[in-house]
């Protein structure tokens, strides 16, 4: 037990170290001491200063919570349907999000804050339609097979065609949401996680306060229900929080893709299965996910800056192939479980 | 005492239980026997309420067992599924200790007292210091006895298994069912379980229930319910019971394959 509360510390400091580095490396590299100073003592006058509080501590919040949702999203999404490849983005819950705030921007002339409950709305008619794609396809009670996650990806890329017609619509207004629609970690987007960084809370605070019933559920059904899980209520709220969650996240800086895919497979082997201690381990790893994939994105091109979401669908994309290899194209793979 | 009365229970349209009534007598061990699609397993799901009841009732010391909240439930019956299945990297440890999950208030954790309980599930199964051990690369007899050590962890009174020892060698079956029975003897608990071969149910449960086609056709004590006509009667099937070393045994005869009758019902999973 001992080793796995040191896994988490390790990760906490990782996550610091991380943070730490997203404030200081930029097109203008300041100091570990001028950062601490800017965070403790703002000089309002200090050119540096105004960089970390105003443009990169944004980001690094929104990074934070965007990497911690998704993150946190795929792994109960993973436990619940036993399906490796399960996450928000996977599911259409990302692209469903998305839609709606195009779709909600350009036909209702929706503001900021409604737009956020576009993305909330959105993230719940995304997963659903997975879900009834997936039952319409034969799925029956058995999540674990690939129906459900090509349901999900055939959802999406409806919703991503959909979108983009309408962005193609509208050429003058196309620009606005050309960066938002690939995921971008932006400092100008700080007033949505203003408004909405409580929706994260909350989610992370239902999450934890099921985290035993859900990992019981794991085990299956039948096995959690016979000792003693409301299976119904768990899963609901289990469901409602990680949609809403990620519907959130993508609100803010729109979708970004895999984290929530590959951080609980890299986190499980370290911490363990049970979601007491996965849940903030993968909360913190897909955080420092996001706050070196900006820093990346960032400082990789430079003068280019590359869009966080792009760069984290390319190596998202190249683990999802080494897990669909792992869980379902070795032979024997499955079954054993 | 546990008790079904004319209990209905379908699937779809095909009826598995019809009008069962049977009650399990407490701090015995009760074998639930009878051909494939007989309804054994649909019995146990029905008592655990996985099968909604079309008609009946099942009752626990009177008192309507459905009416019993989840927790409330738990923790008066455990039930072991035919096939258990584990995240990986869930250590053995971590298992036991959700077992307790009944008993503990919404955000808090095990007491000193379920930690004891958890040491002895664990002591009891013979897989005392394997608590940080994943349980998925356990060899199939010692998975299985983890999940009995789960059963054991959840402390409940009456403890419902569904073939405990399926997919286990001859030598683990024994050692499974022996552990079981000691569930019994000296940790008092009523054991119910459903159980494929009549020489494991001889050797080791106190008393039987025979189904066939969604009915009882016998129960009771072993020694005087197995005789070669209900075996004749509920398998379609002749055997030679006879006493050996103070246990009853069953041997079909060999001919059976010519006297096999095309199935009267579709075969329902078991």
């Amino acid at each position: 037990m001992r080793p796995r509360w040191l896994v988490l510390v390790l990760i906490g400091l990782a996550l610091l170290a991380s943070l730490l580095a997203n404030l200081a490396i930029g097109a203008v590299q300041i100091g570990w001491s001028d950062v601490l100073a800017a965070l403790v003592r703002f000089d309002p006058d200090s050119y540096d200063h105004f960089v970390v509080v105003y443009q990169r501590l944004p980001r690094a919040l929104i990074a934070i919570y965007t990497g911690a949702l998704m993150a946190v999203g795929g792994t109960v999404l993973q436990g619940l349907t036993r399906n490796p490849l399960a996450s928000p983005s996977t599911l259409g819950i990302n692209a469903g999000a998305m839609l709606f705030v195009i779709v909600g921007a350009y036909t209702f002339d929706l503001g900021l804050t409604a737009q956020g409950i576009a993305a909330l709305a959105g993230a719940v008619f995304g997963f659903a339609s997975c879900l009834s794609v997936a039952r319409l396809a034969g799925l029956s009670r058995d999540p674990r097979g690939l129906a459900l996650i090509l349901s999900g990806a055939l959802v999406s890329m409806l919703f991503v065609g959909i979108a983009n017609a309408f962005l193609l619509a509208d050429p003058a207004r196309r620009t606005d949401f050309l960066g938002w629609i690939t995921g971008n970690i932006n400092h100008v987007y700080a007033d949505r996680l203003a408004d909405f960084w409580w929706i994260g809370l909350l989610s992370f605070a239902i999450l934890g306060a099921i985290a035993r019933p859900l990992t019981l559920v794991m085990l299956g059904q039948e096995k959690a229900s016979s000792a003693g899980v409301n299976i119904t209520w768990v899963t609901r709220a289990a469901l409602a929080a990680v949609t809403l969650g990620a519907g959130s996240a993508v609100a803010i800086c729109g979708p970004i893709g895999f984290v929530g895919l590959v951080v609980p497979h890299i986190v499980r082997p370290f911490i363990g299965a049970g979601l007491g201690l996965a849940l903030p381990a993968g909360a913190m790893t897909g955080a420092i996910f996001c706050l070196i994939g900006d820093l990346v994105a960032r400082q990789a091109f430079t003068p280019y800056v590359l869009h966080t979401g792009v760069l984290m669908d390319l190596i998202g994309g190249i683990v999802f192939v080494a897990i669909v290899r792992r869980f379902y194209l070795t032979p024997g793979a499955r079954g054993e479980t | 005492m546990l008790e079904a009365r004319n209990v209905v229970a379908s699937y779809g349209k095909t009826r598995v239980l019809n009008g069962l009534s049977v009650g399990f007598e407490p701090g015995r061990m009760t074998a639930l026997v009878g051909p494939n699609g007989c309804g054994k397993s649909t019995l146990l799901k029905a008592i655990m309420g996985f099968v909604p009841l079309r008609a009946g009732i099942v009752r626990l010391a009177g008192e309507d067992l459905h009416r019993i909240a989840r927790r409330g439930f738990a923790r008066r019956i455990a039930y072991l599924p035919q096939e258990s299945h584990c995240p990986d990297y869930m250590t053995l440890g971590e298992l036991v200790e959700l077992a307790g999950y009944a008993r503990y208030s919404l955000l808090g954790g095990p007491s000193a007292r379920d930690r004891e309980l958890f040491a002895h599930a664990l002591e009891t199964v013979g897989l005392a210091d394997m608590a940080d051990r994943q349980v998925n690369a356990l060899s199939g007899g010692q998975r299985q006895r983890a999940f009995i050590a789960m059963v054991l962890a959840q402390d409940a009174e009456i403890v419902l298994m569904d073939e405990p020892v399926n997919h286990l060698d001859m030598k683990y079956q024994y050692a499974v069912l022996d552990l079981v029975r000691d569930l019994t003897e000296t940790h008092g608990k009523t054991v119910v379980t459903v159980l494929h071969d009549l020489n494991l149910t001889t050797t080791f449960a106190d008393n039987v229930v025979m189904m066939r086609e969604g009915r009882l056709e016998a129960m009771g004590a072993v020694g005087e319910t197995v005789t070669a006509e209900t075996v004749s009667r509920v398998f379609d099937l002749d055997a030679d019971i006879f006493a050996r070393n103070g246990r009853l045994v069953c041997l079909p005869n060999r001919d059976i394959g010519a006297r096999i009758a095309p199935p009267t019902r579709t075969e329902a999973t078991a």
